[in-house]
């Protein structure tokens, strides 16, 4: 579903990372770790195609040609209300859904009550539920998540995870950076381990060595 | 492409005219261009009706900036344009909706700024009204072509304002001179060519800053930060 293919990134004239190729099938949840600067984030972005690889290339082939991408930005317009913002992001993704189907997913990640309020006055918390909502909204192939608990209390992340559960059993294909590696690696079918400019570690999270666990919870 | 086109457009009217100060600095910087221009009259004179057609379009100009700085910065909040690059359509289609958005507004504002130079100017409109008609819309087309082009080329720089001035108004000129060349006819100047040429050179850089906003946008907007 996604491919990468000898992906290399030059920030300037510094190496984050080369030759990292790897597949990710449908139906799966892939941990991508790695500590600071390792370049998580900037190899999620080549993923969703939002970043030009300097080396390689990444190459999507989902049925419905739809990728989410939920960073620290919520993607959010302040001024708009919740229902406007998904009304907007329906439009733009030229998706049909009447009203009350985007006010039931505003129930599902718990904004109902606040569906006519300006998401300017949402908590950061509240404002990346909207951002979840985004993605339910989508139902997308590819999902590639980057840090998305950042600011989330916890009925918030339980409610992230069990998405994340219904998207892989819909068929799709998770990607996520995380900082709580101990409950991540147990969601997820496979863990990716960036290290020194390269891949360290691809196989399941429970192939990965205490001091990498350790290693990563002290970084992330 | 359509739709996402719409969705744009209906956003950015939504958030300008309903969910923010609107056109109120960009009225109030055209309508004090025309003030000061009017006080360099003495008392019982009127400026020129070549003068007074080129303040109409340096003050619909100047509002033209502010516009596309307000568009695009929409987008910078949040960092939504991360998500409309991830939106199926044409990314071209953000460009049409901001232009066909700022079109709109600028429109609105001249509806303002045309009775304000009659009135401080001491113009009278007299001249031939369709081809002022033409041109007025013809000039905005491409100003705002050109203008949603650049503001995605001046998002997210802190200097963003300067930049998006000293890049547009060369590339401005013609159009401003045939809206110019026309306007002085409207408000009584004699011109014996006519405002034919004036049109063709307007609709000539209408078609040509058209294309380049459907051929370099892409490039603009979806570069690497």
């Amino acid at each position: 579903m996604l491919e990468l293919d000898r992906v290399a990134h030059l920030y300037g004239h510094t190496l984050v990372f080369r030759d990292i190729s790897c597949t990710f099938g449908a139906g799966s949840i892939t941990l991508l770790l790695g500590g600071n600067g390792a370049g998580k984030s900037t190899l999620l972005r080549i993923m969703a195609g939002l970043t030009r690889p300097s080396f390689g290339a990444a190459r999507f082939t989902g049925k419905s040609g739809k990728i989410g991408h939920l960073a620290h930005s919520t993607f959010v317009y302040p001024a708009l209300t919740a229902l406007e913002n998904l009304t907007f992001w329906r439009e733009a993704h030229c998706l049909s859904m009447t009203k009350e189907g985007l006010l039931s997913i505003l129930g599902r990640v718990g904004l109902a009550a606040r569906a006519h309020d300006r998401a300017g006055t949402f908590s950061r918390g509240m404002a990346q539920r909207l951002n979840l909502a985004r993605i339910l909204l989508l139902e997308p192939d590819v999902l590639l998540l980057d840090e998305p608990d950042t600011g989330l209390d916890a009925a918030s992340q339980a409610l992230l995870r069990r998405e994340l559960l219904e998207a892989r059993r819909r068929g799709a294909c998770v990607v996520l950076t995380s900082h709580d590696i101990a409950r991540d690696a147990q969601l997820a079918d496979r863990a990716l381990l960036l290290e020194k400019g390269r891949l360290a570690h691809d196989g399941p999270p429970s192939r990965l060595s205490p001091p990498d666990v350790a290693e990563q919870a002290c970084c992330a | 492409m359509l739709r996402m086109t719409l969705a744009v457009l209906r956003k950015d009217m939504t958030l300008t005219l309903l969910r923010s100060s609107g056109l109120v600095q960009t009225l109030l910087l055209g309508l004090l261009l025309v003030f000061v221009f009017s006080l360099s009259q003495g008392v019982g004179e009127n400026l020129n009706a070549r003068n007074a057609a080129a303040v109409f379009w340096l003050s619909s100009a100047f509002c033209q900036v502010l516009i596309f700085n307000q568009l695009y910065a929409l987008e910078e909040t949040n960092d939504s344009r991360l998500g409309l690059l991830l939106c199926p359509a044409p990314i071209q289609a953000v460009w049409l909706g901001k232009a066909i958005a700022g079109l709109v507004l600028l429109l609105l504002a001249q509806c303002v700024f045309l009775p304000a130079t009659v009135v401080f100017l001491g113009q009278s409109l007299n001249g031939p009204l369709r081809p002022a008609l033409a041109i007025l819309l013809l000039t905005d087309t491409g100003m705002c072509a050109l203008g949603s082009l650049l503001g995605a080329l001046a998002q997210g720089q802190t200097t963003r304002e300067s930049l998006l001035s000293i890049v547009l108004f060369p590339l401005l000129a013609p159009l401003l001179l045939a809206g110019t060349g026309i306007g002085a006819q409207v408000f009584g100047s004699a011109d014996p060519d006519g405002p034919g040429a004036w049109l063709g050179l307007a609709a000539a850089f209408d078609a040509i800053f058209l294309a380049a906003g459907l051929l370099l946008f892409a490039f603009l907007y979806t570069g690497d930060e």
